[in-house]
C-alpha cells in the first residue's frame, strides 16, 4: 500500500495484511460472477441467440463456487472476507456460514434451473426486454444477500434483488403485469424504505453496521428499548419480504402476473431472502428481544400458516394457488422463528431449503399444466392425467412434498417443528404446521383431481393444448429439479444436519464472529 | 439368507416391482400379473422362512442408518404378530393378484394398476415391520396415498374421484393426528424406537401427556379403520376396482388401525380413557356398521358397512383392556382377513358377469353360478358366525368377553345386549346378501348373461373359504400355534390360558351366539318386502350421512370460509395494503415503547439553530406539499419536490459536506428534468373527479389517512430523537473521518468512502442504478401512453396552426424556432460540461466531485442536447449506446475488484498513489479511479437510457410513419 511520501501511517492497524488466500474468494465469488455475466449479456444484448448459454454458464460458475463455498464451510466454519482489505467492521465483510452458503446454493440451483426452462419459454421479446440481464443482477443480489456479514450491505442487495424482480415482473408489460408490478414496487419499496430507517437507527445505537460487531456489541445493551424498537421494525421489515401475515397482499397481487419461469424463481427464491434475513437479524443479532416477540411471531406465523392455505383453497387459477402456498409455507418457517431452538431452527432452515426447490417446481409444473392443457385456471384445465402420465407423476409427487406427506421432502421439516414445538409445550404451532399440511393436502388434491383425473368431456373445450414446441426440455428440467426433492424426502440426513450446523451456527455465534474477528476480537 | 436381510427385501421388493410395473408396456396383463405374484410369493417364502427363528429367539430385527441426526433408523422388527400381519399382507395379496388378472379389463391401464397395488403392499407391509415410530407414520401415510390412487384408478368416474378424495383427506388427517402422537409419545419416552416404547408403557400411562398422546394416537387409528364417527369413507371408496376393496379396504389398509391399537394395546390400554374413546368408538361401529348393512343396495356396499361392524367389534374387544379381548381381537382380525376377501371377490364375480351390484335387480343366480354361490354362501356363513367356520369362534370369544365386567360403566354394562344386536344384525345383512342374490326370482334385465368365472379367477375364494372352513372346524391344529405366537409376541409373560376349541359345553356365549342367529334370520324374514324395494340407505338414518356432512364441512371449510377469509382478510386494492402496512409499522415501533422506557432526552430549543430550523420548516413544508399536491397537480408538486430537494443539499452545506451537496444538487436536476419529461405522458384528471362535493365517506377516510400519516411521521422522528439524543456510540465514522487520507489516498471524506472503505456498497448501488435504468428502459418499450396524451401539446398545435395560416411559413417552423438562442447556447455547452465532468471525476479522490458526480454532470449535457436540438438530431450525430456504457461500467468495477485477487487482496482493495502529468499536475491515481471510472460510465449510462426512454417516446409516433413512407418509396 503506497502512500504519499512523507506520511507515517500505521497501516497494520487498519489493514489486513496478510495475503488472502484464494479460497477467501470463494464467500465473494456468487456475487461478482453473475455481476461480471449481466455487465456482459447487456453489452451483447443483440446477440440474443446467446443470451441462455451465456447466463447458463455465468449461473453454473456460480453454483460451483457456491457449492466449494458450502464444503468448505461445513469443514472449516464461517468463512469471512472484508472488502478493500480494511478490518472490520471498517470495511464491509462478507461473511458465509453455513446458512448462507446453504440458502445461496440452493438459490443458485433453482436459478440454474429456472435458466434452462427460460430458454424455451422466453421468447425473443422477452430476451430483447432483458431477461436474462434481470436474471443474472437479480442472482447477484439474492446471493448478495445470503452472504453478506454488513447490514447495511444487506440492505444494497435487497434492493438490487427488489429492482431486478421488479424489472422482470413487468416483462412484456401485459395490463395485469403492470397492475401487479405496481403494487409490487410500492409495497417491497416501502419495506425495504423500514429497513433502511431502521438501519439508520441502529447505526445510531451501535454505531457500526457490522453484524458480527453488533453481535458482540449488543450483549452490553440487552433488554433496553432501542433493541426492542429495532427488532420489531426488523421483524416487520423482513416479515413483509417474506410475506407474513397480515403484510402479504403483495405476493398473491403480483405472482400469477409474469411469465412462469420468473414467477417461479419468485416462489422459490424471494420470500426465502425475508425469512434469512429474519433468522439472521432475530436469532443471531438480537435472541433476547425475539424471545420476548415469540409470542407474537407465534401467532404471525400460526396466522401466516393457516390463512395462507385458506387462499389457496379459494382460488381457481393454478398460479393464485401456489402464490398462497407459498406464503403458507413462509408461516411453516417463521413457526420455526418463533420457537427459537435448535430443532426448531434447524426445522425452518430445512424448510426453507424445500420450500426453494419446492414451490419453483410447483410453478413450472403450472407452466407445463398450461402449455398441455392450455390453461391455468381449474375451470378449464382437465384430462392431463389421461394425456400427460409423466406430468401427472411428477405432479403428484409435487403435491405429496408441498403437503409434507412421505415420500416428499415437507415430511421431514415438519417433524422437525412438530418435535420441537411439542417439547416447548407449543401445542398450538404444533396444530397449525399440521393443519396447514393437511389443508394442502385437500387444495393440492383439488388441483390434481380435477386438472388431472377429471375427463375433458366435462370441461368445455375452450382450454386447448398451446405447446408448439416439444415440450422434452420442460420434462427434462422439472425432473431435474424432482432429484432433491425426491433425494430431501427419501435420504434427508445430509440436508438435516447441514441444517442442523446452520441454526447451531445461529444460535452460538462465536465462530461468526471468531470468522470475522479472528484473535479473539479486532 | 440372513434373516435381516430378508426383512429388508420384505419392504424393498414390492417397491421395486412397483418401479417395474410401471414401465410395462399397457397391454401386458400376463407379465403384470407374473411379476406382481411373484412379489407377493417372495413375501410369503421371506416371511415363512424367518418364522421358526421367531419362534425360537423372538423378534427378527435388521437396522439400516437412515437418519442418525433425527434419532431415526430404517428399523424393522419383526416379532409373531407382525409375522401373522406380514403372512395375511402377503397371501392375500397373492390371491388378489391372481383374481385381478381375470378382473381388470384389458382397456384399463394395467401397469398404473400393478405398480400402485405393489407399492401398497410394500407400505403395508412397512407399517407392520416397522421398528421405529416415525418410520411406520410415513409407511402409514404412504397407505392412504397409495390408497387414494387406487380408489380413483378409473378416475374418469365422478364417484371414484370423490370417494378417493374423501379416503385422502380422512386418512390424511389421521395420519397428521398420528405423527402428532408419535412425536409425543417419543417426547414422553424419549425415543421413538419401538422395544424402548413398549417398554416403557408405565412411564406413557402415568405422563401428563398421555391423554392428549393417546387421543391424537386414537385419531389415526379410527381413522384408518373406518370407526365411527369417521367410518363414512369406507362406503365411498368402493368405487374402487373390485381387488382394490378386496386388498385394501376389506383385507389390509383398514386393519392397520386395529393393528396398530393391538401393537400399542399394552402399553396404551388398561386406563379408563382408553375404555371410553376406544370403547364408545368400537361399539357405535359395531351396532351402526351393522345396521347400516342391512339397508345397502349395492353388494360392495353391504361389504363396506359390514367391515365397519366387524372392525368396531375388533376395537371393542380392544378397548376391554382384558388380555383375553386381545387374543380374540387378533383372530378375528384373520378370520375377519379371510371370509371378508373372499366374499369381496364374489362380489367383484358377480358385477363381472352380471353388470350389476344392485341386490334389488339381482336374483337367482345359483343357477347359473353354482360353485361362486356355493363359496359366497360359506363365507357368508362365517361372516354371520355360523358354527363350524372361523367367524363363529373369535365372535363366540367376543361374546365370552363381552359379558366380563371390565371397568364398570354403562358401556360395560349395555356390551352384552349389543353384541348379541349387532351379530343378529350381521345375520340379517348375511342372510340378504345370499338370498337376495342367489335365490329368488330370475331378473329378467341384467346387462349380461351370467355364467360361471374362470377357474381361476374363482380360484381364490376357493382357497379362502377352505381356509374358513379349516380354521372353523380344527383350529388348534391350524392357526393355533400361529396365534400363540403373535399373542406372546404382544403380551409377553401376560398371555393368559385360552382354549381355540368349538365346543366349551353350553354356555352363555353360545346360547347367545343361538340368539342372534335365530333373532337375524327373524328380522330378514320380517324385512324382505321391504328389502325387496326400499330406497338405498337405513330408514330414518338415510339422511344423516356421513358423506353429506362430509361434504358439507369441506365446502363450508374449504370454499366458502376460505372466500370469506380472503375477503375480509386480504384484498387486491393497493391503499388497503399500505395503509396496513403503516398501521403496523406503528404498531410495532410503539409496541416497546410502551414496555419500556425509551430514555428520552428532556427536549431543549437552542436558538442558535433557528436559521436552520427554519430552513427545514421549508423543507417540510415543501415535502408535505408535494405529497399533498401529488395526486392533482403534479407540476406543483414537483416544485415541491425540487424545494425538499434544495433543502437536503443545503443541509449538507451546512454540515460541512459539500461533496454531498454537489452530487444531492446533481441528482436533483436530473430526477426533476426527467421527470418533466415523463409529465407530458401522463393521462389528464379525469372530469368525473373535478367536481367538489367530496362524499362523507371519503372525506372520513381521507381524514383517518391523514391521523395515520401524522401518527407515523411523529413516530419517526419520536425514535429518531431518542436514537440521536442517545449517548453517542464510538461509530466507525469517526474512523472514517481520521483515515480517508491516510488510507484512503484521498481527502474527500465520502468519495473516499463510496469508492474505498465503503466501496462494495457503491458497487451494489451503482448495480441497483443500472437495473433500475434498465427496468424504465423496457417499461417504456412497450408504454402506450394515454388516449389524451397521444395528441401534440396545445401550444404545438397552436403554433403549427398558425404556421398555416400564413403563407410564408410552412407547418412547424416557429415550433423549430422556438428558444433558438438559449438553443444554440444549450448546444456549445455540450463540450463545457463534458470538462467539468472531467473536473469532477479527476479531482474527485481529494475535493468534491467524483465518478458519480461526474456522470450525472455528463448525463446533464445529454440531456441539454436532446432539450435543445431534439432526438433525431442528437442520435444522427452522436452514437449514444447507454446499455453499453452500463455493461462496461458494471463490468469495470467488478474487474477492478477482482483485479485484486491477483495481488492476493481481498475484494476492491485499492492501490493508490499521486501521478506527475504533463500540464495537469499531480493526480492521484488509485486504482479506485478505474472503479469511479466504472461508476461515472454506469451513471452516465443509466441516465441517458432514462433519457432516451422519454425522447424516443415522442419519436416512435414520427418512425413509424418514416418508415412506412419509406417503405412506399421502394415499393
Amino acid at each position: 500500500m503506497a502512500v504519499e511520501p512523507g506520511k507515517i501511517v500505521d497501516v497494520t492497524a487498519a489493514m489486513i495484511t496478510a495475503p488472502v488466500t484464494a479460497t477467501d474468494w470463494l464467500v465473494i465469488a456468487p456475487v461478482v460472477i453473475p455481476i461480471l455475466f449481466g455487465a456482459l449479456l447487456l453489452m451483447f444484448r443483440h446477440e440474443m441467440r446467446w443470451h441462455g448459454i451465456v447466463a447458463l454458464i455465468g449461473l453454473g460458475a456460480m453454483v460451483g463456487t457456491e457449492v466449494a463455498l458450502l464444503l468448505h464451510v461445513l469443514a472449516n466454519g464461517p468463512l469471512s472476507m472484508t472488502m478493500g482489505s480494511w478490518l472490520p467492521p471498517f470495511g464491509i465483510s462478507f461473511t458465509a456460514d453455513a446458512l448462507g452458503a446453504t440458502f445461496a446454493l440452493t438459490s443458485g440451483i433453482v436459478a440454474f434451473i429456472c435458466a434452462i426452462f427460460a430458454i424455451r419459454d422466453i421468447n425473443v421479446s422477452g430476451r430483447r426486454y432483458g431477461f436474462y440481464p434481470f436474471l443474472m443482477l437479480l442472482m447477484a443480489g439474492v446471493s448478495g444477500a445470503f452472504l453478506t456479514g454488513d447490514i447495511f450491505n444487506l440492505y444494497v442487495w435487497f434492493e438490487v434483488f427488489v429492482i431486478s424482480s421488479f424489472g422482470l415482473l413487468i416483462l412484456g408489460s401485459e395490463k395485469a403485469q403492470i397492475d401487479g408490478a405496481t403494487k409490487y414496487a410500492i409495497l417491497n419499496l416501502v419495506a425495504t424504505t423500514l429497513f433502511l430507517i431502521a438501519t439508520g437507527y441502529l447505526y445510531g445505537t451501535f454505531g457500526t453496521l457490522n453484524m458480527a460487531d453488533i453481535a458482540r456489541k449488543a450483549e452490553g445493551l440487552r433488554g433496553t428499548a432501542p433493541l426492542m424498537t429495532l427488532a420489531s421494525l426488523y421483524l416487520l421489515a423482513f416479515g413483509m419480504k417474506a410475506a407474513a401475515f397480515p403484510v402479504n397482499f403483495w405476493l398473491p397481487a403480483s405472482y400469477h402476473t409474469p411469465r412462469i419461469v420468473t414467477a417461479a424463481l419468485f416462489g422459490g427464491l424471494l420470500t426465502k431472502i425475508g425469512v434469512y434475513a429474519l433468522l439472521r437479524t432475530l436469532v443471531m443479532l438480537f435472541p433476547v428481544e425475539r424471545s420476548v416477540l415469540a409470542d407474537l411471531i407465534g401467532w404471525v406465523a400460526i396466522l401466516t400458516m393457516v390463512l395462507g392455505v385458506m387462499g389457496a383453497l379459494a382460488q381457481s387459477d393454478t398460479r393464485r394457488i401456489f402464490g398462497f402456498l407459498v406464503i403458507s409455507g413462509v408461516g411453516v418457517m417463521l413457526a420455526g422463528l418463533a420457537l427459537g431452538t435448535q430443532t426448531g431452527l434447524s426445522g425452518a432452515i430445512l424448510y426453507a431449503v424445500h420450500s426453494m426447490l419446492v414451490m419453483t417446481a410447483l410453478y413450472l409444473l403450472t407452466g407445463m399444466m398450461k402449455e398441455l392443457g392450455g390453461s391455468f385456471s381449474l375451470r378449464e384445465l382437465a384430462g392431463l392425467y389421461r394425456s400427460t402420465p409423466l406430468l401427472t407423476a411428477i405432479a403428484l409427487v409435487l403435491a405429496l412434498a408441498v403437503a409434507g406427506l412421505p415420500p416428499g421432502s415437507g415430511l421431514w421439516p415438519k417433524v422437525l417443528l412438530v418435535k420441537a414445538s411439542l417439547e416447548a409445550n407449543q401445542w398450538a404451532l404444533a396444530g397449525a404446521v399440521l393443519l396447514s399440511g393437511f389443508l394442502t393436502t385437500i387444495a393440492l388434491g383439488r388441483v390434481f383431481i380435477l386438472a388431472f383425473w377429471r375427463d375433458r368431456e366435462a370441461s368445455a373445450p375452450k382450454a386447448q393444448a398451446t405447446n408448439t414446441a416439444s415440450p422434452i426440455l420442460g420434462y427434462g428440467v422439472l425432473l431435474a429439479l424432482m432429484v432433491p426433492i425426491v433425494v430431501l424426502g427419501v435420504y434427508p440426513e445430509p440436508f438435516i444436519k447441514i441444517a442442523d450446523i446452520a441454526a447451531s451456527g445461529l444460535l452460538h455465534n462465536a465462530g461468526y464472529i471468531s470468522a470475522v474477528f479472528p484473535v479473539g476480537g479486532g | 439368507m440372513a434373516k435381516d436381510t430378508s426383512l429388508i427385501l420384505m419392504i424393498f421388493l414390492p417397491f421395486i416391482g412397483s418401479a417395474m410395473a410401471a414401465f410395462f408396456p399397457s397391454n401386458a396383463r400376463n407379465a403384470e400379473a407374473w411379476l406382481a405374484g411373484a412379489v407377493t410369493v417372495c413375501g410369503l417364502v421371506l416371511a415363512s422362512m424367518c418364522y421358526p427363528a421367531i419362534v425360537a429367539e423372538g423378534p427378527v430385527r435388521a437396522q439400516i442408518e437412515w437418519l442418525p441426526t433425527l434419532g431415526l433408523n430404517f428399523t424393522l422388527r419383526m416379532d409373531g404378530f407382525a409375522w401373522l400381519f406380514a403372512m395375511l399382507v402377503s397371501g392375500i395379496g397373492f390371491l388378489v393378484v391372481l383374481y385381478a388378472r381375470y378382473y381388470m379389463s384389458p382397456e384399463d391401464p394395467i401397469p398404473r394398476f400393478y405398480a400402485f397395488f405393489l407399492a401398497f403392499m410394500g407400505a403395508m407391509l412397512g407399517i407392520v415391520l416397522s421398528g421405529n415410530l416415525i418410520l411406520l407414520v410415513v409407511f402409514w401415510e404412504l397407505t392412504s396415498i397409495f390408497s387414494f390412487l387406487l380408489i380413483g384408478y378409473w378416475y374418469h368416474n365422478a364417484n371414484a374421484r370423490d370417494g378417493a378424495r374423501m379416503a385422502l383427506t380422512v386418512t390424511g388427517i389421521g395420519g397428521l393426528c398420528l405423527l402428532a402422537g408419535v412425536l409425543l409419545i417419543g417426547h414422553i419416552v424419549g425415543s421413538y424406537d419401538l422395544d424402548v416404547v413398549l417398554a416403557s408403557g408405565d412411564l406413557i400411562r402415568s405422563s401428563d401427556l398421555y391423554l392428549p398422546a393417546l387421543i391424537l394416537f386414537l385419531l389415526g387409528a379410527l381413522t384408518k379403520s373406518a370407526q365411527f364417527p369417521f367410518h363414512f369413507w369406507l362406503p365411498n371408496a368402493m368405487a374402487a376396482p373390485t381387488p382394490v376393496s378386496a386388498y385394501l379396504h376389506s383385507a389390509t389398509m383398514v386393519k392397520a388401525g386395529v393393528f396398530l391399537m393391538a401393537r400399542f394395546w399394552p402399553v396404551l390400554a388398561g386406563t379408563y380413557e382408553w375404555f371410553w374413546i376406544v370403547g364408545f368408538a368400537g361399539m357405535a361401529s359395531l351396532l351402526l356398521g351393522a345396521y347400516f348393512a342391512i339397508f345397502q343396495r349395492d353388494i360392495k356396499g353391504l361389504l363396506a358397512y359390514s367391515t365397519i361392524s366387524h372392525l368396531g367389534l375388533i376395537t371393542l374387544l380392544l378397548s376391554l383392556g382384558s388380555p383375553l379381548g386381545l387374543i380374540a381381537a387378533i383372530f378375528h382380525m384373520t378370520n375377519h382377513a379371510t371370509f371378508k376377501a373372499s366374499l369381496f371377490m364374489a362380489a367383484g364375480i358377480i358385477d363381472h358377469e352380471t353388470g350389476t351390484r344392485d341386490m334389488q335387480r339381482l336374483g337367482g343366480l345359483f343357477r347359473f353360478m353354482p360353485f361362486t354361490a356355493t363359496l359366497a354362501m360359506v363365507a357368508s356363513a362365517a361372516m354371520a358366525g355360523v358354527p363350524l367356520l372361523n367367524g363363529f369362534l373369535s365372535k363366540e370369544m367376543f361374546f365370552a368377553e363381552a359379558i366380563e365386567t371390565h371397568a364398570d360403566s354403562i358401556l360395560d354394562r349395555v356390551a352384552p345386549y349389543v353384541a348379541v344386536l349387532a351379530s343378529a344384525f350381521a345375520v340379517t345383512y348375511s342372510i340378504r346378501f345370499i338370498h337376495g342374490v342367489f335365490f329368488g326370482k330370475l331378473p329378467d334385465d341384467l346387462p349380461r348373461e351370467p355364467h360361471e368365472p374362470p377357474f381361476l379367477m374363482r380360484f381364490p375364494i376357493q382357497l379362502l373359504v377352505l381356509t374358513c372352513l379349516v380354521v372353523g372346524i380344527v383350529p388348534g391344529l391350524t392357526i393355533g400355534p400361529f396365534l400363540h405366537t403373535a399373542v406372546t409376541s404382544v403380551l409377553g409373560l401376560a398371555t393368559p390360558e385360552y382354549s381355540l376349541a368349538i365346543w366349551h359345553g353350553v354356555t352363555l356365549p353360545l346360547l347367545m351366539s343361538f340368539l342372534a342367529l335365530l333373532g337375524g334370520a327373524l328380522l330378514y324374514l320380517l324385512l324382505k318386502n321391504y328389502l325387496a324395494h326400499c330406497e338405498e340407505g337405513p330408514p330414518y338414518f338415510r339422511q344423516l350421512k356421513g358423506q353429506r356432512i362430509f361434504e358439507r364441512v369441506m365446502v363450508a371449510v374449504s370454499w366458502r370460509g376460505a372466500r370469506f377469509l380472503e375477503n375480509r382478510l386480504g384484498t387486491r386494492r393497493l391503499q388497503p395494503q399500505l395503509r396496513l402496512l403503516v398501521a403496523v409499522a406503528l404498531i410495532a415501533a410503539a409496541w416497546p415503547l410502551y414496555h419500556m422506557s425509551f430514555g428520552l432526552a428532556a427536549f431543549s430549543w437552542n436558538l442558535d439553530d433557528a436559521v436552520f430550523s427554519g430552513l427545514w420548516a421549508i423543507g417540510i413544508f415543501c415535502a408535505v406539499g408535494a405529497a399533498y399536491q401529488a395526486k392533482f397537480h403534479r407540476l406543483v408538486a414537483l416544485i415541491f419536490l425540487g424545494g425538499a430537494g434544495l433543502v437536503t443539499c443545503t443541509t449538507f452545506v451546512w454540515f460541512s459536506a459539500p461533496d454531498l451537496a454537489v452530487t444531492q444538487l446533481l441528482v436533483e436536476i436530473v430526477t426533476t428534468v426527467l421527470i418533466l419529461l415523463g409529465l407530458r405522458w401522463l393521462p389528464k384528471r379525469s372530469e368525473e373527479f373535478q367536481t367538489d362535493a367530496i362524499r362523507m365517506a371519503a372525506r372520513l377516510r381521507r381524514y383517518r389517512d391523514l391521523a395515520i400519516a401524522v401518527a407515523a411521521g411523529g413516530g419517526m422522528t419520536l425514535v429518531a430523537y431518542a436514537v440521536m439524543t442517545r449517548a453517542a456510540p464510538p461509530t466507525i465514522a469517526d474512523y472514517f473521518l481520521e483515515k480517508a487520507y491516510t488510507e484512503g489516498g484521498g481527502r474527500n471524506v465520502v468519495n473516499v468512502i463510496l469508492v474505498d472503505f465503503r466501496g462494495f456498497d457503491t458497487f451494489g448501488e451503482i448495480t441497483v442504478l443500472g437495473i433500475v435504468a434498465l427496468t424504465v428502459f423496457s417499461l417504456f418499450r412497450r408504454f402506450r401512453p394515454a388516449p389524451d396524451s397521444v395528441e401534440s401539446p396545445e401550444q404545438q398545435r397552436v403554433q403549427n396552426a398558425t404556421d398555416e395560416a400564413r403563407p410564408d411559413r410552412t407547418a412547424g417552423e416557429t415550433v423549430s424556432d422556438y428558444l433558438l438562442i438559449p438553443a444554440v447556447i444549450m448546444q456549445w455547452l455540450f463540450p463545457v460540461i463534458i470538462v467539468l465532468a472531467a473536473y469532477l471525476f479527476f479531482r474527485g479522490h481529494d475535493l468534491p466531485g467524483g465518478g458519480f458526480a461526474a456522470g450525472v454532470a455528463m448525463a446533464a449535457a445529454f440531456i441539454l442536447q436532446y432539450l435543445a436540438a431534439g432526438t433525431r438530431w442528437v442520435e444522427d450525430r452522436l452514437r449514444v449506446l447507454p446499455l453499453n456504457w452500463i455493461g462496461f461500467g458494471l463490468l469495470l468495477a467488478a474487474l477492478v475488484g477482482m483485479g485484486s485477487w491477483l495481488f492476493g487482496y481481498p475484494f476492491l482493495t485499492s492501490h493508490s498513489q499521486y501521478v506527475e502529468l504533463p500540464l495537469i499536475g499531480s493526480i492521484p491515481v488509485a486504482s479506485a479511479i478505474l472503479f469511479d471510472l466504472g461508476v461515472f460510465s454506469l451513471v452516465l449510462g443509466a441516465t441517458v437510457l432514462m433519457l432516451i426512454a422519454f425522447a424516443h417516446q415522442s419519436v416512435r409516433r414520427l418512425r413509424a410513419s418514416r418508415i412506412a413512407a419509406a417503405e412506399e418509396e421502394t415499393a
